[in-house]
């Protein structure tokens, strides 16, 4: 069980974010995050080894193309 | 010339017919709109903005044209209307939000240009969860948006006020936009048919983001005919959007014949529990109809794809929190509570889980594919619950008072197809005992959406009419 608590989700909102999360959000945030962490771990079960992210070359070069175009 | 009830009655191929005759005009059709927009926005809030003047002065140009020989397809002079958070130039795009309260772009999305290109008419930018952001569409800044079948209820989210316009005729037909089932899961609230087609097949520039790698925009429409000609008109390759596909359009109309032999649908078996009773008999009912039209029905097992409400949530999470972020820092407080919360949630999301979700995309669509070696398409309800109350904040609760975990209920059902991009298709299968619609999905090999649209079409046909809400 991933422990994540409210004082952490403040510290690190306030430091990498610059943001103030209240007592009730950080809370809430805390027990979410901890909650899609546990699911998250059991990601690797389905077997993700060798498996590619789906962000294509193609796509980055195109895109790049686009920006290229309109400026 | 048909009375205004008699023109509402009609879905787009209908009227395209009639207008392309010139025995129905686009002015005559815009007012009927208008009036019904007149008759129904204050109890139902399906739109934001109605832009009644330029829609009148469209029609008027549209009939001109149509007079002078000009048709233009099956989109010219139909009244259609656009989720608020599809950019029209000129007029006010808020995404639901207050942050975008004042927003008036000076660009078109391309979905818009297209269906302007078509001879469409805008009669005004509808109503949705802030920033498609939530599955309720109670919105803290412009209104609750509410399902015309049962004004307690809601249309189902992030689309809603596209659902509500279609089913209470105050459009002939709408543009959603779905993330993680915000186009199937307002057409299965509402009683209507939503078309999630293939991630990349319809162009998103110029649409707001809530997740761009899952993100699409797609038809909400009163039949199945009538999406295959909208996505006719907004499909293909945009260069102003890298990500759109190249991939040929073919005539998504010409496969709509009815004949279902030699058809293999696959009953997703992992998607089978956890069901209400009146989902679950509806469900059965409508693959038995499948199976009268002369297609083979069984069940097929996608191992994971449970696994789908985890991987779309940390995309969402984090690409929602990317976008967000200087909003966050400096106008937090202008987010209604839940979406606030969300984004929040995204900014503490592992960058590593993000990652993983990425790469197990292709797992869960290979289990899809591998299903579709042996079948034609996929079934599966698009919601396991008929649509629940409305509550303040955004939630959602039983008949009973008690909070309902969207998750569970319509994320579970709809998100997998996010996730893996493949189309889906939502339609109405009738309704429950206590008068609410019903709904399951048809889902197929990526860019396959002619064989989806023509199962669909086929089960459509032999379906009961769904009774019109009473309004």
């Amino acid at each position: 069980m991933a422990r994540f608590s409210a004082e952490t989700v403040k510290l690190l909102g306030r430091e990498l974010y610059d943001y103030e999360f209240t007592d009730e959000s950080a809370t809430a945030v805390a027990r979410i995050i901890g909650a899609l962490t546990n699911y998250s771990r059991r990601l690797h079960g389905i077997g993700l080894a060798g498996m590619q992210p789906p962000f294509g070359y193609a796509t980055l070069c195109a895109e790049a193309d686009r920006i290229r175009r309109s400026s | 010339m048909p009375n205004h009830a008699e023109i509402l009655d009609l879905d787009v191929a209908a009227l395209a017919e009639k207008i392309r005759a010139k025995t129905l005009s686009p002015v005559e059709i815009t007012e009927a709109y208008l009036e019904r927009i007149d008759a129904h926005q204050e109890r139902l809030l399906a739109y934001i903005t109605v832009t009644a003047d330029d829609a009148r002065e469209a029609a008027r140009k549209a009939e001109s044209e149509i007079m002078g020989g000009n048709w233009r397809g099956p989109f010219h002079g139909v009244p259609i209307a656009l989720k608020d958070l599809c950019n029209t130039r000129s007029v006010l795009t808020t995404g639901g939000s207050k942050i975008l309260g004042d927003f008036v772009p000076n660009f078109d999305c391309t979905v818009w240009a297209r269906l302007r290109e078509a001879g469409a008419i805008l009669l005004g930018k509808l109503n949705l969860h802030e920033f498609a952001s939530g599955a309720t569409s109670t919105n803290p800044h412009w209104g609750t948006c509410r399902n015309p079948y049962n004004l307690d209820r809601i249309p189902g989210g992030s689309s809603g006020g596209s659902g509500a316009a279609i089913v209470a005729k105050m459009a002939a037909a709408t543009i959603g936009t779905d993330t993680g089932g915000s186009i199937r899961i307002p057409a299965a609230f509402c009683g209507c048919v939503g078309m999630k087609q293939t991630w990349g097949r319809v162009s998103r520039f110029g649409v707001l983001p809530l997740a761009d790698s899952l993100d699409h925009a797609g038809p909400i429409t009163r039949t199945v005919r009538d999406a295959a000609l909208m996505l006719q008109v907004i499909a293909g390759h945009d260069p102003h959007d890298a990500t759109s596909s190249h991939e040929p359009v073919p005539d998504y109309v010409e496969g709509l014949n009815g004949d279902l032999e030699g058809v293999r649908v696959g009953v997703i078996k992992e998607l089978l529990t956890g069901l209400s009773d009146e989902v679950a008999r509806s469900f059965n009912e409508a693959l038995r109809q499948l199976r009268i039209l002369g297609a083979e029905v069984d069940e097929v097992d996608i191992p994971h794809i449970e696994m789908s409400s985890t991987i779309a949530t940390n995309i969402m999470f984090a690409e929602a929190a990317e976008y967000h972020e200087q909003w966050m820092r400096t106008r937090a407080h202008d987010y209604g509570a839940d979406v606030r919360r969300m984004l929040e949630a995204g900014m503490m999301t592992p960058g590593i889980y993000y990652v993983r979700a990425q790469r197990s995309r292709a797992a869960i669509l290979a289990e899809n594919l591998k299903a579709l070696d042996h079948f034609t398409v996929l079934a599966a309800p698009t919601a396991a619950i008929p649509a629940p109350r409305i509550d303040v904040g955004g939630r959602a609760l039983s008949d009973s008072g008690q909070q309902i975990d969207m998750v569970a209920a319509v994320l579970r059902f709809t998100a997998p197809f996010n996730v893996t991009g493949q189309p889906a298709l939502a339609i109405p299968t009738g309704l429950a005992p206590n008068g609410l619609p019903v709904s399951m999905q048809i889902i197929g090999k990526p860019f396959d959406e002619a064989t989806v649209f023509r199962v669909a079409d086929a089960y459509e046909r032999a379906r009961e009419p769904l009774p019109e809400p009473k309004l």
